[in-house]
């Protein structure tokens, strides 16, 4: 799913968080969004969605206008909290959000289990959340978004608190569903995790400071380290794409 | 709207402390008020001027008494003396003189009555004086309702307004509106869910009220019933709404006294004709108006759904407002 970003505003009172951000993502593919905590990352995702309006600009989500309630169905999304209920169990929690998905019923007991063992939490799959320490919640959290295997993943910062194998796990499956024509669409505030997606765009000051696929980014910096790009001055500021 | 239902009645399987609290405080709470208003233990003080050693001798069964000799000025002298009700009596028939009308002056004159009822037949006639007139009505009686709905309302406030605050603090409701589901499943699940917990709560404190406690209900305690679950009902929907207001817990709890207070005023505790500069009228905009007018009227008055039922009507236009209210804030985490 191709998504459109057209020159969007947003400000919040006074302070303008984003400034004519036009971005085009590509379907099939591993997008990133990278930046500093407080630059916008998670209020850009929501105008994505449709969950806020943005001040100016418009978005389509594969061709059609957000916000559009049949697109959220083909939308997973998890946000930056964990946002499970805390008195529900892992298992409990995945079944309710499957139901507003309505997804089926005769099918969900078998891709609960497949997710997650994903992200390796079958064992304790009927431990209250609220007894789970923030990496497994970090984990049954990426397992709701999945559950109802959407075309357009929304991940704001998915790997924060995950150990290192895990993390390599996951991504080896994010891949994977990319492989099977998944559109992903991640933030991170963590550079070497850029490394494992194929697009990505820095976000800076409410602009986009550098938009390409990864390996081209890498190639600019003197030593390969991508985080070099946010030192670099006012690269391309001024030459925001039209659209 | 069932998965919503659904989820929280699995919340809350899980969360017995809650479901304790939500059942069992106001058991606890109610029993605390009925031994304070019962308050039977209490020996009226009573003093006698001028009265037939009978009535004397049998008041004393009921009653701590003093025999006066020459006839007290009322007012101080019962100040004075602590003394609850002077009795004498003349021509026209016999006079009770109390301070005000508070619980101790209803104490005194049930131990006069009673008297009066052992010694049949009373030839006389019972003038009763206060020396501070009071408006109120007889406060005993109206309070059984006014905390039967008070308490109900106040636990599924904080209960129903608690969830919404986390909810939207902890992205569930973020999460929950990137579905495809409908605004208006989503106030409507909420709504039931916790709708439900409340008339299983409703259905305990009446049971309890009625069989435990022996409360006096006149009129059908089905019908008390029904107008406890429809101002459960209002209670869930007013907390979701004022938690919109609310940035975390604290704050939902620093409402308590804006939204709860006010309502007691209204609920039947002052007569609504008595509140100066028309501000009655402000008891409209009270769920708990409605609800304790409503149950007032059938535990008091015995009346039935034919006369209560303007009451019931505005309990359920009000929850309906409030439901559309709370669709309406939604907006601001998902357009449609
Ligand atoms: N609802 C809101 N009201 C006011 N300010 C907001 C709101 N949401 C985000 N902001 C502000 O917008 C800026 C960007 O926030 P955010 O998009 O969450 O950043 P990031 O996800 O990159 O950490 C922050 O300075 C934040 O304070
Ligand atoms: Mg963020």
């Amino acid at each position: 799913m191709k998504i459109e970003v057209c020159e969007v505003n947003k400000s919040f009172k006074q302070q303008q968080v984003l400034n004519q951000i036009s971005l085009t993502i590509a379907g099939g593919r591993i997008f990133c969004l990278l930046g500093a905590s407080g630059s916008g990352k998670t209020t850009l995702l929501r105008i994505m969605m449709g969950a806020i309006p943005a001040d100016g600009g418009s978005v389509t989500v594969g061709g059609i206008a957000v916000p559009n309630r049949q697109l959220l169905a083909e939308m997973g999304y998890m946000p930056q909290n964990e946002a499970l209920y805390e008195e529900l169990s892992a298992w409990e929690n995945l079944k309710f959000f499957a139901g507003l998905q309505r997804q089926s019923r005769k099918t969900f007991a078998a891709d609960a289990e497949a997710l997650l063992e994903i992200v390796d939490m079958a064992a304790c799959k009927n431990k209250l959340i609220r007894d789970c320490s923030g990496g497994m919640k970090k984990r049954i959290s990426l397992a709701v978004a999945l559950i109802h295997k959407p075309k357009l993943l929304v991940l704001d910062e998915p790997t924060v608190g995950v150990d290192p194998v895990l993390r390599r796990k996951i991504w080896l499956y994010l891949r994977q569903l990319r492989n099977e024509g998944t559109t992903i669409v991640v933030t991170t505030h963590v550079m070497d995790e850029v490394t494992q997606c194929d697009d990505a765009a820095l976000l800076r000051n409410g602009h986009i400071i550098a938009r390409d696929t990864v390996k081209n980014l890498i190639a600019q910096t003197p030593d390969g380290n991508i985080e070099e790009l946010f030192f670099i001055d006012n690269q391309s500021e001024a030459e925001a794409p039209l659209c | 709207m069932l998965s919503i239902v659904k989820r929280i009645l699995g919340q809350m399987k899980n969360d017995k402390r809650s479901l304790g609290l939500l059942l069992f405080a106001p058991l606890l709470v109610l029993t605390l008020l009925f031994f304070i208003l019962s308050d039977s233990s209490y020996v009226p003080k009573l003093a006698v001027y001028d009265m037939s050693e009978k009535f004397v001798a049998e008041l004393e069964n009921h009653a701590t008494v003093s025999e006066e000799t020459e006839k007290p000025e009322a007012a101080d002298y019962l100040e004075d003396n602590e003394i609850d009700a002077l009795i004498w009596s003349d021509s026209a028939g016999t006079h009770i003189e109390l301070l005000e009308k508070n619980s101790k002056s209803a104490v005194a004159l049930e131990a006069i009555q009673d008297t009066n009822k052992a010694l049949q037949p009373t030839q006389k006639e019972l003038i009763i004086d206060y020396v501070y007139e009071s408006t109120g009505d007889n406060q005993l009686d109206s309070l059984s309702f006014v905390f039967l709905g008070v308490i109900s309302f106040f636990f599924v406030f904080i209960l129903s307004g608690m969830s919404f605050v986390r909810e939207r603090f902890g992205q569930t409701l973020e999460r929950m509106l990137m579905t495809p589901i409908r605004r208006i499943d989503v106030i409507g699940g909420y709504t039931l869910g916790y709708g439900l917990l409340a008339a299983v709560q409703s259905v305990v404190i009446i049971l309890y009220a009625v069989y435990v406690l022996q409360l006096q209900v006149e009129g059908s305690v089905a019908l008390c019933t029904l107008v406890m679950i429809l101002m459960a009902f209002s209670a869930v929907s007013v907390g979701a709404l004022v938690s919109i207001f609310a940035n975390n817990e604290l704050q939902l709890v620093q409402f308590i006294p804006v939204i709860i207070i006010p309502q007691i005023f209204f609920s039947g505790l002052i007569p609504i004709d008595t509140i100066p500069f028309g501000l009655g009228n402000l008891c409209y905009l009270t769920p708990i108006y409605y609800g304790c007018t409503a149950l007032e009227m059938i535990m008091i008055q015995g009346k039935g759904v034919v006369e209560i039922w303007p009451w019931l009507a505005g309990s359920v236009v009000f929850i309906g407002v409030l439901f559309l209210a709370n669709v309406t804030a939604l907006k601001k985490y998902r357009r449609l």
